[in-house]
């Protein structure tokens, strides 16, 4: 054992090594990304596969079957990845598993990665499944380690879900020794009434057997004593329900609270650290034990209600303090201060908005910083050539509705370009851009998507276009690399970068394989050719797709890649800004004397050079 | 170790090295025995984006938000960032501010309002904290390069604040030491710079 300074992330990854895992699938996603991210740079685990699949749904059928085989495995993604796994996990959790299958899911209180916030307990509830709530780096490791033991106890899938600020904290775990995996040959049995659907009788059948396990994994965590139940003085005193993250502010929501005038002696409180199955019976005894009680939870009110239930079926009048009396939000992340609001609510006392919202107002004199495309960031001339061609076509740019997609390709919504319009989910651009056509929009309808969320869950809407022959035109935009989530592989990245073994899938000959037949490859890099492509697409019929490709800078940047080297031409450049307006380069400033590009930032791709018409950049090849 | 707890948030800009200051003195309080969560929030940050880090040292059970006024130290290494970290600062506590002016695109262009020194100045005297602010003039050179901004800055931040009585400069300068085997003197030259332009 060694103690190690860890992320919750890297926490998960120990523990599943600790627990023997045979098999980790997963898509990257911020904040769940480090798990998968930090075993890869461990090289190779032998005995465990390790991969990135192509989506979250390809990731939970694999992970599923592998624990069908009597192996465990794991699953990792983001919060709105499980939207896309669900349709498996479902039926996955109908058919329960053999060996150990945990699927790790993080949400984003707070938006910190600029996704809908959603509460993944509610997906727990859908499918009866069991879920753990770590509040800390080392439970995130705990549990993990748990949720593999208690899965193939129940023999059902296990949740374990973390938050942003906890899976990306870092704080000091023991890890202990990597257990190998049970390499023993698998047996699979061939079973159709625990493994299929199709037949009334045997799917509900499992639907019944899902649930009593579901009610055996609430005995077995009641007598664990996950949930914590601490009752304080004699009866009629305050009490505090906490989830997850939140039995971390307790005592600090107790000294704010005693700041405004609340000193609340003997608090009972019940630490929820399971929130699926409800921990009904230490609900119960802290409704019968307390006049008041109070929830706090982020985002959705599940253990709140619950409470209401459970006071409704025992027959008390325990007032109950949270959400649905609106003390708290459903929206963003907690901290103690608002624990302690809800605090000094028990004790009526109206805790001042002040509290909360101390320090907004400084907070918004700050200046706004809009992300943008990184220095040499190809996007950033398929952004450019769109504009261009927009009013090459004689159209403004309020005419031209451009959908967009996940990852750094929506970074075209902000300035300069302003070019992108929205964005829903994974692979959305493309029917999105067929939704207006149908809907009767007139003008060119342009749908963006790069090369990862093209494979994830762009092909299904792309190959739908092209059976019906939409009027409209898809820019595949393809830097090799899953990027905005830290640089994963995907199927798309170049054969020398893939993991070994594995293959590239090159994006272009898919499209082509399609049956794509007006397809333009251009380099994003070359303005006019770029240009030229899409002055093209938005006078032709039917469907077009450009595939804009080359490599993301972040990355050929760690490979020390410099195409040219660009200089100023300081007797031309006449500080017109047109450079900086049009490509909002972060490498580009003004000086006294004209524009000053930064060299350590600037890895020559040109679009500079190509929007000024005063010839003052100068490319010139190395 | 006493369980004196301590909180601090670090904010400022993606390639400032605001994380890499967090993780160094995380590394040494955990050393020394404390209990620490330090939560970096980077979301989708790049050079240029909102950088801020949340350490919290000498609680052993604590969440990783810190709460209004709940931040003994403040280190803000960019003027008009620093105005995010007001929420935070306890009042008596230590405000250290690297008065560097990074201008985003739009304020380069003139389309958009930076803040005034005096304004960001006045922001942070209200909050009652102790305010120390660096100008960045005072970033001293090393063979002929600038240091790294952020262990200057630390540095300062270990002169005038109560972070002295959690961490000594000697524990600070093994980390450095440990962090950066080869960098270590340049690294310790740019902390100990920051210590002395403090004083003065």
């Amino acid at each position: 054992m060694t103690k190690k300074i860890v992320s919750g992330n890297e926490a998960v990854a120990y523990a599943a090594l600790r627990s023997g895992v045979n098999v980790i699938t997963g898509y990257p996603g911020t904040p769940s990304s480090e798990v998968i991210g930090s075993l890869m740079k461990m090289g190779k685990i032998e005995g465990t596969k390790i991969e990135w699949s192509t989506n979250e749904k390809v990731a939970v059928e694999i992970a599923a079957t592998a624990a069908w085989a009597g192996k465990r495995s794991l699953c990792t993604m983001k919060m709105s990845g499980l939207n896309v796994a669900y349709d498996s996990l479902i039926g996955i959790a109908f058919s329960g598993c053999i060996g150990g299958m945990v699927i790790y899911v993080c949400d984003d209180p707070g938006v910190t990665t600029g996704m809908c916030e959603q509460d993944t307990r509610g997906f727990a509830l859908m499918s009866d499944m069991v879920m753990l709530d770590p509040k800390s780096v080392q439970e995130s490791y705990d549990f993990i380690k748990y949720a593999f033991e208690l899965s193939e106890e129940i023999q059902y899938p296990v949740f374990v879900r973390s938050v942003t600020n906890v899976a990306q904290s870092h704080s000091s775990v023991d890890i202990e020794e990597r257990v190998m995996p049970n390499l023993d040959a698998p047996v699979v049995k061939k079973d159709i009434n625990k493994y299929a659907k199709a037949g009334a009788v045997m799917c509900m059948n499992q639907h019944r057997e899902l649930i009593d396990g579901l009610q055996k994994a609430a005995a077995i965590l009641e007598k664990k004593g996950i949930n914590k139940l601490a009752l304080a003085g004699a009866k009629g005193g305050i009490g505090l329900i906490t989830t997850g993250v939140c039995n971390g502010y307790i005592d600090e929501a107790l000294d704010i609270a005693a700041e405004y005038g609340c000193k609340i002696d003997n608090l009972s409180t019940l630490r929820v650290s399971a929130s699926v199955p409800y921990p009904v019976k230490e609900i119960q005894d802290l409704l019968r034990h307390c006049a008041i009680v109070v929830v706090v939870e982020e985002n959705d009110p599940y253990i709140e209600r619950e409470a209401y239930v459970q006071a409704h079926t025992i027959g008390v009048n325990t007032k109950i303090i949270g959400k649905l009396d609106k003390t708290l939000s459903r929206v963003g992340s907690f901290s103690a201060i608002h624990a302690a609001k809800a605090l000094c609510k028990a004790c009526n006392v109206e805790l001042p908005a002040e509290a909360i919202e101390y320090g907004k107002e400084a907070a918004a004199k700050c200046t706004a910083r809009p992300i943008t495309c990184c220095a040499g960031c190809p996007h950033r001339g398929t952004y450019m050539a769109i504009n261009k061609a927009v009013k090459n076509a004689k159209y403004k740019k309020e005419e031209v509705i451009v959908t967009g997609d996940i990852g750094c390709t929506i970074l075209g919504m902000n300035p300069p370009f302003n070019t992108v319009w929205m964005e829903i989910s994974m692979g959305a651009s493309i029917p999105c851009a067929h939704g207006f056509v149908y809907a009767g929009v007139d003008k060119p309808v342009i749908a963006t998507i790069g090369d990862s969320t093209f494979f994830h869950g762009g092909m299904p809407g792309l190959i739908n276009a092209i059976q019906h022959n939409m009027n409209m035109t898809a820019i595949i935009m393809d830097n090799g690399w899953t990027a905005m989530t830290g640089m994963q592989v995907n199927p798309n990245t170049a054969h020398e970068f893939q993991v070994e073994g594995c293959k590239n899938v090159d994006l272009v000959n898919v499209v082509k394989g399609m049956g794509v037949d007006n397809l333009f490859v251009v380099d994003p890099y070359n303005l006019a050719e770029t240009t030229a492509a899409l002055d093209q697409a938005l006078a032709l019929p039917g469907l077009k797709v450009i595939v804009a490709r080359r490599e993301c800078a972040i990355q050929a940047n760690r490979r020390k890649v410099k195409y040219a080297l660009i200089t100023v031409d300081y007797d031309k450049c006449n500080s017109c800004k047109s450079c900086i307006n049009t490509t909002g380069c972060p490498a580009i400033t003004l000086g006294e004397n004209g524009i000053i590009i930064d060299p350590k930032q600037c890895n020559g791709c040109g679009l500079c050079a190509q929007t000024c018409n005063k010839s003052a950049i100068v490319r010139e090849v190395i | 170790m006493a369980n004196k707890s301590y909180n601090i948030y670090i904010v400022g800009l993606g390639g400032q090295g605001v994380l890499t200051i967090g993780d160094l003195i995380s590394d040494v309080a955990i050393k020394k025995g404390y209990d620490v969560n330090f939560y970096p929030t980077k979301g989708m940050s790049q050079r240029g984006g909102f950088v801020q880090g949340q350490i919290r040292i000498g609680c052993p059970e604590v969440g990783p938000n810190i709460p209004p006024k709940g931040a003994d130290l403040v280190i803000a290494m960019e003027r008009s960032e620093a105005l995010k970290a007001v929420r935070f600062m306890k009042p008596k506590g230590d405000f250290v501010l690297y008065g560097l002016v990074w201008a985003p695109t739009a304020v380069m262009l003139g389309k958009a309002d930076y803040p005034s020194l005096d304004e960001v100045k006045g922001e942070l005297e209200a909050t009652g904290a102790n305010v120390l602010i660096l100008d960045p003039e005072l970033l001293p050179e090393y063979n002929g390069l600038k240091v790294r901004e952020n262990l200057f800055v630390l540095g300062a931040a270990m002169a005038r604040s109560g972070l002295k009585d959690i961490l000594s400069v000697e524990d600070i300068a093994r980390g450095i030491k440990e962090t950066w085997p080869k960098g270590a003197e340049e690294n310790l030259f740019a902390f100990e710079c920051g210590y002395k332009a403090a004083q003065s």
